[in-house]
């Protein structure tokens, strides 16, 4: 019976890698709609959020059965909790990625003043989706070196959004008010995406070594 | 299972051994009665131990049962010893009130301090010990006398002068089953269920004021209710005992006690000698999150045993 339940475990463990290689995806997709102004791209990424809520309620939905029925201790306990709390980071960072998606379906940013700025949302895509793959990589390979990582990767994209937010403040004109306010949350979800790359390299650190100064 | 009868019950007292643990006791219970500013953990790291277990091995005749076993066993605190069978779970249990001696062949080395004093020295009285620890076993074993008899019993022998019928209902009513017999203390103790025959035993066991119960397996023969009744009661009971406990349940253990004991089987490839060691001894919390040893690890998480 404890073979079935370390198999059940190793399956949501997967399925965690399997949501953030969505969202990483997601992120990228969407922030490549922005960019080109792609309205089919964007709603693929808007479709797509189906599955990633869909994972997430199965994983959920099975992990709390894992705890009712197999009282989980000691690694498995910590990975189950991992796992959970993993969970809603993946969940949120896929709404945020669909948020964009929806956004870039209702402006087209090629105007010519936005040219720097949307250099700049480009390069922070780019870096969101990387530091949710550092997060997967980590996870994936269980490796607490590569989970503690993580957030100088997150640092890069920190100082993408604080310069975005400084060229959004330069803008001038009442026709940039619009899509500069529009790129401003844009530029936040991206951020908040890595804020939740790097809460799942903590989690993983807590499964790693039990401390849980990681779990805040 | 001759020692199924050996409860804390004794034939005689008089033998002046262990002559200064009354008085630590004492000395103790005052310093615990004095108030205290956090009542949440009420035994310190400075507290004297209630045995100190240093470099303990027992022999079965030629055979090795357990090998340099080193512990302390705190206070008021419920100490639960987990391991696989054969692991030397019972074999340890029962060294601390020198049950293994009615074994025939069984042999004690290094040493277990009981506050302080070796019980294992000369002139120490084995059945002393036992009053001061008493025992519950895995199938409850009432005498076959009544409710109030099986109570009295150790007290009678012991010569108690107090009155007896309100020894009889405090034992009771520690133990959780006053409301269930009280009006039928003359009825035979093996009309009872079992769960109820369990905590008459418990009963009879704190009867005589020890001041460490050993559990051996105690809810193994009984239902899940019976089984929480036992649990919690062990949780009142901890208020003024020393509680250790042997389980097979390991969520028994981990619902249940302060501390978590893990044995495990070593085995000699060259001559198939298997001995119990002790592997990893901890916070039961730590134990059951972040156990720091593989084997724990792999035990109570059910890779193995």
């Amino acid at each position: 019976m404890r073979d079935s339940f370390h198999r059940e475990l190793e399956s949501l463990d997967q399925a965690i890698v399997r949501m953030g290689a969505l969202v990483e995806q997601s992120t990228h997709r969407a922030t490549t709609a922005l960019i080109e102004c792609d309205k089919e791209l964007a709603q693929r990424v808007r479709d797509g959020d189906n599955e990633i809520d869909a994972l997430f309620l199965d994983v959920e939905k099975r992990s709390l059965v894992l705890l009712a029925q197999q009282a989980p201790v000691a690694g498995d306990l910590r990975l189950i909790v991992a796992i959970l709390r993993s969970l809603t980071d993946l969940e949120r960072s896929g709404d945020l990625a669909y948020n964009i998606a929806k956004l870039s379906q209702m402006e087209d940013f090629r105007q010519s003043e936005l040219k720097a700025v949307r250099a700049l949302v480009a390069e922070m895509g780019r870096a969101a989706a990387k530091v949710m793959a550092a997060a997967i990589d980590a996870w994936a390979a269980k490796d607490e070196r590569m989970a503690a990582g993580i957030a100088a990767e997150d640092d890069v994209l920190d100082d993408l959004h604080a310069r975005l937010i400084e060229k959004l403040v330069e803008l001038k004109g009442e026709d940039s008010l619009a899509p500069a306010i529009r790129l401003a949350m844009i530029g936040r979800y991206l951020e908040r995406i890595g804020d939740h790359a790097v809460n799942i390299g903590e989690r993983l650190r807590y499964f790693l070594t039990g401390d849980e100064e990681h779990l805040g | 299972m001759n020692d199924q009868t050996m409860v804390t019950g004794s034939e005689e007292i008089n033998i002046p051994s262990l002559a200064g643990v009354a008085a630590r006791r004492a000395a103790q219970d005052a310093a615990q009665a004095a108030p205290q500013g956090d009542s949440g953990d009420r035994s310190g790291p400075s507290e004297q131990p209630v045995f100190t277990v240093r470099d303990l091995s027992v022999h079965y005749g030629k055979n090795l049962a357990l090998k340099d076993v080193t512990m302390d066993i705190r206070p008021r605190r419920i100490t639960a010893i987990i391991g696989p069978s054969g692991c030397g779970k019972s074999t340890l249990i029962r060294c601390f009130n020198r049950m293994n001696e009615l074994i025939p062949g069984a042999r004690v080395s290094g040493e277990i301090l009981y506050r302080g004093e070796n019980i294992y020295a000369p002139g120490v009285d084995p059945v002393v010990v036992r009053r001061h620890i008493g025992m519950v076993f895995q199938r409850p074993n009432p005498f076959p006398k009544s409710i109030y008899d099986n109570v009295a019993f150790g007290a009678r022998i012991n010569g108690y002068k107090g009155d007896m019928d309100e020894l009889v209902e405090r034992s009771l009513r520690r133990a959780a089953l006053w409301d269930e017999v009280r009006n039928q203390l003359k009825k035979s103790a093996l009309d009872l269920s079992g769960g109820q025959q369990q905590r008459l035993c418990i009963a009879r066991a704190i009867a005589v004021e020890p001041d460490v119960i050993l559990m051996d397996e105690p809810a193994s023969a009984l239902d899940p209710i019976a089984t929480v009744r036992i649990e919690d009661l062990m949780q009142e009971l901890k208020q003024d005992y020393s509680i250790v406990i042997v389980t097979h349940n390991m969520q028994q253990a981990a619902r249940v006690s302060d501390e978590t004991a893990f044995l495990y089987t070593e085995v000699d490839e060259s001559t198939a000698g298997r001995w119990g060691i002790l592997v990893e001894f901890g916070e039961t919390g730590q134990i059951f999150t972040r156990p720091r040893d593989k084997r724990t690890e792999d035990y109570v998480s059910g890779r193995f045993g």
